[in-house]
């Protein structure tokens, strides 16, 4: 089967999931009020990725396809995808009589702006994600042929909503795109209007009439609250003030907590295979105590990663086993490797660093180091305290440092003035999208936030990154990521601990809420009130 | 010279000092600020999970970040005195308008709550001063002392459990039903009703403090020889305390009330987080985390114009309530 049909034969089979929805009966009406945390600093989601802004965004723009909970594409504006033979030309075929929210039609046109003008030049990932597209057709108004330089299997797991929404050319031409009143002004296709933004209080979006799927939304409003306090924001839920939250807007404790109390409270980690984020250990590779690999991997070895997971994160997450998530096991390029033990092996940890040559002083201590923990919280905090004690059974001293956020990305990303930092990241759909960017030398980039910051260089796995970036067939890239893998859990200049599960608390009022892969980031478009 | 005009010359006198002041405290903050490391761009970068060098280059120059701290102060100072407070970058509006629109609910959070903690306080010192070394007194005394001890958030947090989620009374939080969207007089009873927690938590503090000092003030009048002159004359323990004292004693309290107008701006960030309140407080904390020094300074610059202006109202007050105070 090659890609193309491939492509092609999962598209028909959502198209007809879709339609067989249509024979339950959804009730029509009502609001759905959910937790916004923290309140998106603007709505513009082709230009910034910013975590909340992906909570309301998508319920007003729309992608080229979404993503059902097995990886599989689902048509949104693009009817279908034919990619040719070669991988290097990619056609769109896109949905007929679809217009913006201010009554515009929806064109070729606007695809082909969005993906060259906005995405490719102001979005923090589109450069990577569409770096092969050298130009884009437009034959006609619902036809967008991409042109890419080298094949790029992964540009297709990037086109949902909440990755690259499609915005509207003649909103954005010829203006600052940047700055452009489209960011606190939103006009998209999606299934929801934009209505009105309280600075500090909510958002409010109104059913779009027009929609182009046909009965939908249900919804009649979906309004997004911004509650600054943790506590708060779990007795609202509590209350049914609010009926849906995701990111840790209710914390683990108070969800775990409510969901055993309460009757119409529900728990779910589905939604958030597209983000994957990995909680992990970056080490300065240049300077100071961890240039050696070996201290590394003693690192890694000792902690015990289910425990950090059972007692800080209440049993929500999954030791790492590898440089990737094992979310990459649908696709066959997560393969388990050694030097991650679950469990945590001190003992053999003491072993590492004794047949490295580094001795105990009378105290018990081989070296000094200072920790830095990413500013988001408590459990970080706790994280860092349980790492601190491991890490002085193997006779590492650390110093645990906890900074504000500006403080704390200069220190990491723009100064490299750090020995060891906890940090997680997205590994996003495809490692392409949201690995390579920790390991590859030409991702040593002073002063970008959340790249190679440990400022590992190894020309063996830069030639592997970039064969795995232009290889489509599956089998070789597998083998091409084993050799990664392989080479990242020997060398270790990050350590990944465990994958993040983050949780959605729903109420049970909501139904529809939880189709797409895209999770909280998803169109809502399905979501109704029982 | 008559009274009226004696006070217009020293209002207009005292409000042209005021601008030096302010100017003073804008230049302060100004520094105090810039010494934070990192700064608006960082932020946004940060958050945008990845972004290139030469993209956060080309937003430090649009934003005015690159040029030397000094010319940037040039530049706010300039626009200050233009009464253009300058631009957001992170809400990408302008500043002036985004304070305007937090202004309204600090302010209605701030005066009900200044009346009731004033009202309660002056009511409750009286009924401790009059029933002095009673059990009454006691009460009144302990509750001062444990409202005034007890942390806000805590207050809060349990004002929430007991009147929203055990007893369906008042909603959790915010300043409106942002389900319904009530309009007019609907409206009106939706926000008054989202403001009864807020307001009770943030007044009980304050409470304590008017109670103490109203029980002070009116135990020293009592003392006073005009008191002794009364009941010499056959003047009713009612009357005394009533018209006489009572109207001396509240002389202290109205000083107080006017200084904490300043500090409630500021000290209602636990309250507004607590209740999702969307007042200025939470606006000035959040800007500080992500280094927004253009919103920071303008609020800062409202707050100390609020300080000045309702100082300058409250010397005003005094010489209506007690004639023998004469500006000058």
């Amino acid at each position: 089967m090659t890609l193309n049909s491939f492509i092609k034969g999962a598209l028909s089979a959502a198209a007809i999931t879709m339609a067989g929805s249509f024979a339950y009966a959804q009730q029509a009406g009502g609001s759905l009020v959910f937790l916004v945390q923290p309140e998106p600093p603007t709505m513009a989601g082709y230009v910034s990725t910013s975590g909340p802004i992906g909570l309301l965004g998508p319920k007003i723009y729309d992608g080229l396809v979404d993503y059902d909970n097995d990886g599989k594409m689902v048509p949104m504006l693009a009817e279908s995808v034919d990619v040719s033979a070669d991988g290097k030309t990619i056609t769109f075929n896109l949905r007929k009589g679809v217009t913006w929210h201010d009554g515009e039609a929806f064109t070729s046109e606007d695809v082909q702006f969005t993906i060259m003008d906005v995405l490719k030049k102001v979005h923090p990932r589109g450069p990577n994600s569409f770096k092969e597209v050298s130009s884009i057709d437009t034959p006609d108004d619902h036809t967008a042929v991409f042109n890419l330089d080298n094949p790029a299997p992964y540009m297709l797991r990037a086109l949902s909503s909440y990755e690259s929404p499609m915005v509207p050319k003649h909103h954005l031409e010829g203006q600052d795109v940047k700055t452009a009143k489209l960011a606190n002004n939103p006009i998209g296709t999606g299934p929801f209007k934009f209505v009105e933004w309280k600075k500090g209080q909510y958002m409010r979006l109104d059913k779009n009439e027009n929609y182009w799927r046909e009965g939908r939304p249900y919804l009649d409003r979906i309004v997004g609250r911004f509650v600054p306090d943790a506590s708060t924001r779990a007795a609202a839920m509590e209350k049914g003030e609010v009926l849906y939250a995701a990111y840790n807007a209710v914390s683990n404790v108070e969800a775990v907590r409510l969901n055993k109390e309460k009757d119409n409270i529900g728990l779910t980690t589905d939604g958030y295979s597209m983000i994957n984020p990995m909680a992990l250990i970056e080490f300065n590779t240049k300077e100071g105590p961890f240039t050696d690999a070996a201290v590394r991997r003693a690192i890694s070895t000792a902690i015990d990663r289910q425990y950090m997971i059972d007692t800080i994160f209440f049993g929500y997450g999954k030791p790492a086993t590898s440089a990737l998530s094992s979310n990459f096991s649908a696709t066959g390029l997560h393969a388990e490797m050694p030097n991650y033990p679950a469990n945590g092996d001190v003992a053999a940890a003491n072993k590492i660093l004794d047949d490295a040559g580094y001795s105990k002083d009378a105290n018990g201590v081989r070296m000094k180091a200072t920790f830095d923990l990413i500013p988001y919280g408590e459990d970080w905090k706790r994280g860092g305290q349980y790492i601190q004690q491991v890490l002085g059974e193997i006779g590492i001293k650390v110093d645990l440092r906890y900074e504000d956020v500006p403080t704390w990305l200069k220190r990491i990303y723009h100064n490299y003035d750090f020995e060891m930092n906890l940090n997680y990241f997205y590994q996003l759909s495809d490692p392409v999208l949201g690995v390579h960017r920790h390991y590859g030398t030409n991702m040593i980039r002073k002063g970008t936030h959340f790249v190679n910051s440990s400022r590992y260089s190894n020309a063996e796995l830069d030639a592997l990154l970039s064969a795995g970036m232009t290889t489509p067939d599956a089998t070789k890239r597998a083998e091409i990521y084993l050799d990664i893998q392989k080479i990242l859990a020997n060398d270790m200049p990050v350590v990944n601990l465990f994958e993040l599960e983050f949780l959605v608390v729903y109420n049970t009022k909501l139904k529809g809420a939880y189709g797409s892969a895209m999770g909280a980031y998803a169109s809502f478009g399905d979501a109704y009130l029982d | 010279m008559n009274r009226s005009s004696k006070i217009l010359r020293y209002v207009s006198r005292r409000l042209i000092q005021g601008i030096p002041i302010i100017l003073a405290i804008v230049v302060l903050n100004f520094f105090l600020l810039n010494l934070a490391e990192g700064d608006a761009v960082d932020v946004l970068a940060g958050e945008a999970g990845s972004a290139t060098p030469e993209y956060m280059e080309e937003m430090r120059k649009k934003f005015g970040l690159d040029k030397p701290l000094a010319v940037q102060l040039a530049v706010y100072l300039k626009n200050v005195i233009q009464l253009d407070l300058g631009y957001s970058f992170r809400h990408d509006m302008q500043v002036t308008e985004l304070i305007i629109d937090r202004f309204w609910p600090t302010l209605i959070l701030m005066v009900s709550t200044i009346l009731l903690a004033v009202g309660f306080g002056i009511l409750l010192g009286l009924f401790a001063a009059i029933n002095l070394n009673t059990w009454k007194d006691s009460v009144v005394s302990v509750f001062a002392l444990i409202t005034y001890a007890t942390p806000l958030f805590w207050v809060g947090l349990m004002m929430i459990i007991l009147f929203s989620i055990k007893n369906d009374w008042f909603p959790t939080s915010g300043m409106e039903n942002s389900a319904m969207f009530y309009e007019g007089f609907e409206r009106v009873k939706d926000i008054a009703h989202h403001l009864v927690l807020p307001t009770i938590t943030l007044s009980l503090f304050y409470l304590a403090l008017y109670t103490r000092m109203m029980r002070a003030s009116m135990l020293e009048q009592y003392g006073q020889d005009y008191v002794i002159t009364a009941r010499a004359k056959g003047v009713s323990e009612r009357r005394i305390t009533f018209v006489h004292v009572l109207r001396n004693a509240l002389l202290p309290v109205v000083t107080m009330a006017g200084v904490q107008v300043g500090a409630l701006i500021g000290g209602s960030v636990i309250v507004e987080s607590v209740f999702a309140w969307p007042g200025l407080g939470m606006l000035a904390f959040e800007s500080l985390f992500a280094r927004d020094l253009n919103l920071l300074l303008g609020i800062f610059l409202l707050s100390s114009a609020l300080v000045v202006a309702v100082n300058l109202v409250v010397d005003v007050v005094y010489c209506f309530l007690d004639p023998r105070i004469e500006v000058n």
